[in-house]
């Protein structure tokens, strides 16, 4: 799953990077006298000679010489209205915004330099302030939840680690039986970690990668792990030749166990995390392209609900100042991991999602659906900011 | 397909229909005034515009779970559609979430002539929601006909959703934000995407067999008396409404391009090149059967014939037509997928489409189309203002 993942990640950081210069330079939400903002060490903000309130849009002009991170705050609570990143030494770009009354400056954040907070601009006549706005997170804000964050999947690669050694004892027996459901408990182990993929590197498409990708398709020497093992027990193939894939499972699963500690969670993880696992979980498990024959995808979609969950945990005392749906999410939450039991059979085993009859389909996919939504803007409240 | 014995025997009926017809070749004009589409008022605005050059017809299931989310749905769809239709700079959101706005029609959103047309179809109506004793009275499931191939995936739905505009990307654009504003409240069941030609040369755009469809539709007061819901004994929410006719009909166009001109303007019973009725000259002419009464100009079994025979006793049964083409892929025959998202509206479906419909039956032209798709729906009465929203007077 990772190499998933870390794509999209990579995509959307070159779409925005690439395109916002073209397209913002052309909007047509500009007009002609719109306020030019300076931004640099020594001219922070300068250029604001009339605030208004309403919808706006200010030009931002870096005159420094290194690029720089501008926000819109409020001085007095550190709220940011408004952020352009990454704006070019020289180049000009537009900043939109809808100011309600109260007081407001330009913090300028040059590369390598302590931001700078410019002159206070105050806003009178206008509504009250009701717009999104956030207290910015810091790196500093997020040691603590990456710390837990750490401890959850060291204890969870651990466990994994006794249920793959569980797995490989029995392949070798030779009980298709008794592998499969030993398949099943380590591989739901794995999935309910989904928030470190990027940490667990090239690992994770040794462990946990599908055939995509691979020339030979699931005949490809290079297709490993779970999925590989899920091919082989559920389409008969021979138990011998498995239990060296089981072997090079296990053998993946504790190099990893025992390397997690030197790894790091990148910081701007964690929040993308939250909204990623399940954007995961829509496209692959729910579409049944990671089935290899289990049919188990509704379960491993609860087992990245459980990997949500923790993120968002770890997450919470930082969401609950700044995301006031956090409640809604909480409820969307649990609307999604009913309706996913909901495709469990009375003996414990799973329907595939290709078996669900449309009603029930519908509602698990809209659930899923609705929670992604409602989880995206954590991933933008949680991006670390520099704010002094 | 029905087989080669109709096909056979209508064209016996098509050589002899061709020999008498008179040539006509005089052109109307199509106006092509600037519309005004705007989104309050006693009726949706997207049934009687002018046809959109791009559309988007869906269905849903609806998936609230309650009938207080289901009425947080149609407040959604209605916030959705008043600022789409309107157009306008979405709101900035700073650094709390991702755009709210795809982007895709720029910084700024221009109306673009957009319509949203909201339906409701029968099994919105079950037990879900409490609202079985509000059912509009004529509303049912989609029947189906002796030449249909319906595919059950393609077929009816809680709602129907049809998004018209100049614009691709402003019908895509609509459906994607409409989609993200709803996404646990309802699922997409099918959806097509449609286009309307222009005029080629002139007046009434043309279907994907080369031949002028919609020409001869109700205009005036007639719309009142046989489009728009009102008594009847239909509940009072449902005044201002219309019930809405969707059939997704395939067009075998390899085959069709087989068959002779002739042939083909006696299966419609009009000039491919000019539109115009085979007794006419022009799209406009009205065909006068009473002066035709055994089909030799215009055969018995023509489809403009039959659809409209234009007596006193079937004047009732007319249907407003807003029909538009689809192209959609390959078959794995190499065939190519693509025909018309047949739409119609009507006060009365058994009455109107339905009493038509049976007269088509078996028609010469059924060898050469196939409805594999749609559904029913009752088009809600308009939103007639800031503070209203769609299906209010209904879940009220």
């Amino acid at each position: 799953m990772s190499r998933r993942v870390v794509g999209v990640v990579l995509a959307l950081v070159v779409v925005v990077a690439g395109a916002g210069f073209a397209i913002w330079r052309s909007t047509s939400a500009e007009a002609v006298g719109d306020p030019v903002i300076s931004v640099s060490r020594s001219a922070c903000g300068q250029g604001w000679s009339d605030p208004k309130p309403g919808p706006q849009t200010f030009l931002l002009h870096n005159t420094g010489s290194v690029t720089a991170e501008v926000d819109l705050i409020d001085p007095g609570t550190g709220t940011v209205f408004g952020e352009v990143d990454g704006l070019g030494a020289g180049t000009t770009r537009p900043m939109q915004v809808t100011l309600g009354n109260g007081a407001y400056a330009f913090r300028c954040a040059p590369e390598e330099t302590d931001p700078i907070v410019g002159p206070t601009a105050t806003v009178t006549g206008g509504d009250e302030r009701s717009g999104p706005a956030v207290v910015p997170v810091t790196r500093n804000d997020l040691l603590g939840a990456l710390r837990t964050y750490q401890d959850y999947v060291g204890a969870g690669l651990s466990t994994l680690s006794d249920q793959t050694g569980a797995l490989v004892t029995a392949v070798r027996s030779g009980e298709r039986g008794a592998s499969e459901a030993a398949w099943l408990t380590a591989h739901l182990t794995y999935e309910r970690l989904g928030a470190a993929y990027d940490a667990f590197g090239d690992s994770d498409g040794a462990i946990n990668g599908t055939a995509d990708g691979l020339p030979g398709g699931v005949t490809d020497e290079d297709f490993t792990g779970f999925h590989r093992l899920e091919y082989g027990l559920w389409h008969g193939q021979d138990m011998a030749p498995l239990a060296e894939v089981a072997t090079r499972l296990d053998a993946d699963v504790h190099t990893l166990r025992d390397s997690f500690a030197d790894l790091q969670v990148d910081p701007n993880d964690l929040g993308l995390r939250a909204h990623e696992i399940m954007e995961n979980t829509l496209e692959f498990e729910l579409t049944g392209r990671t089935d290899y024959g289990s049919g188990t995808n509704l379960a491993t979609a609860l087992a990245n609900l459980d990997g949500t969950r923790e993120v968002l945990n770890v997450l919470r005392p930082l969401l609950v100042p700044r995301l006031p749906r956090l409640s809604e999410v909480d409820d969307w939450i649990g609307r999604t991991d009913t309706v996913l039991r909901s495709g469990q059979r009375s003996d414990g085993g799973w329907t595939p999602v290709a078996q669900l009859d449309r009603a029930q389909r519908e509602r698990i996919n809209g659930a899923v659906g609705e929670l992604t939504e409602l989880l995206a803007p954590v991933a933008a409240i949680t991006e670390p900011r520099r704010v002094s | 397909m029905t087989g080669h014995v109709g096909r056979r025997s209508f064209l016996r009926g098509a050589v002899l229909g061709a020999g008498v017809t008179a040539a006509a070749a005089a052109g109307t004009q199509a106006t092509a005034a600037t519309e005004s589409l705007p989104f309050h008022g006693t009726h949706q605005a997207g049934i009687l515009r002018q046809l959109a050059r791009q559309s988007i017809v869906a269905a849903f299931d609806v998936i609230a779970a309650n009938r207080a989310e289901l009425t947080d749905l149609f407040r959604a769809i209605t916030d959705r559609a008043r600022f789409l239709a309107s157009g306008g700079t979405p709101t900035s959101v700073g650094i709390t979430a991702p755009p709210a706005d795809s982007g895709v029609l720029g910084p700024s959103v221009p109306a673009g002539n957009l319509t949203v047309t909201l339906g409701v179809g029968a099994s919105l109506f079950d037990d879900r929601f409490g609202l079985a004793e509000r059912k509009p009275v004529r509303l049912t499931e989609m029947r189906m006909f002796p030449n249909d191939a319906l595919d059950a995936a393609q077929c009816h739905g809680d709602l129907s959703l049809t998004v018209a505009a100049d614009d691709t990307d402003t019908v895509l654009h609509a459906l994607r934000d409409i989609s993200r504003a709803t996404r646990g409240a309802m699922q997409v069941r099918w959806k097509i995407n449609g286009f309307s030609s222009p005029p080629r040369p002139e007046g009434t755009p043309r279907n994907l067999m080369g031949f002028k469809d919609g020409i001869a539709n109700p205009e005036g007061t007639d719309i009142d008396r046989l489009v728009w819901v009102s008594g009847g004994g239909e509940p009072s929410w449902a005044t201002g409404g219309s019930y809405q006719v969707i059939r997704l009909i395939r067009m075998l166009v390899e085959f069709w391009d087989r068959v002779s001109l002739s042939e083909q303007e006696n299966m419609f019973g009009r000039r491919r090149d000019s539109g115009a009725p085979l007794d006419g000259a022009k799209e406009t002419d009205i065909p006068q059967y009473a002066q035709d009464p055994v089909g030799t100009v215009i055969p018995l079994t023509s489809h403009i014939r039959l659809a409209n025979p234009r007596t006193t006793g079937t004047d009732g049964s007319r249907i407003l037509r807003r029909s538009c083409n689809y192209d959609r892929g390959v078959d794995d025959n190499g065939n190519l997928d693509m025909g018309l998202i047949f739409t119609c509206y009507q006060r009365d479906i058994a009455a109107q489409f339905e009493a038509v419909q049976t007269r088509l039956i078996d028609e010469p032209l059924v060898d050469y189309i196939s409805p594999f798709g749609g559904g029913y729906f009752f088009a809600l009465p308009g939103v007639s203002g800031p503070d209203d929203h769609f299906g209010r007077a209904l879940l009220a």
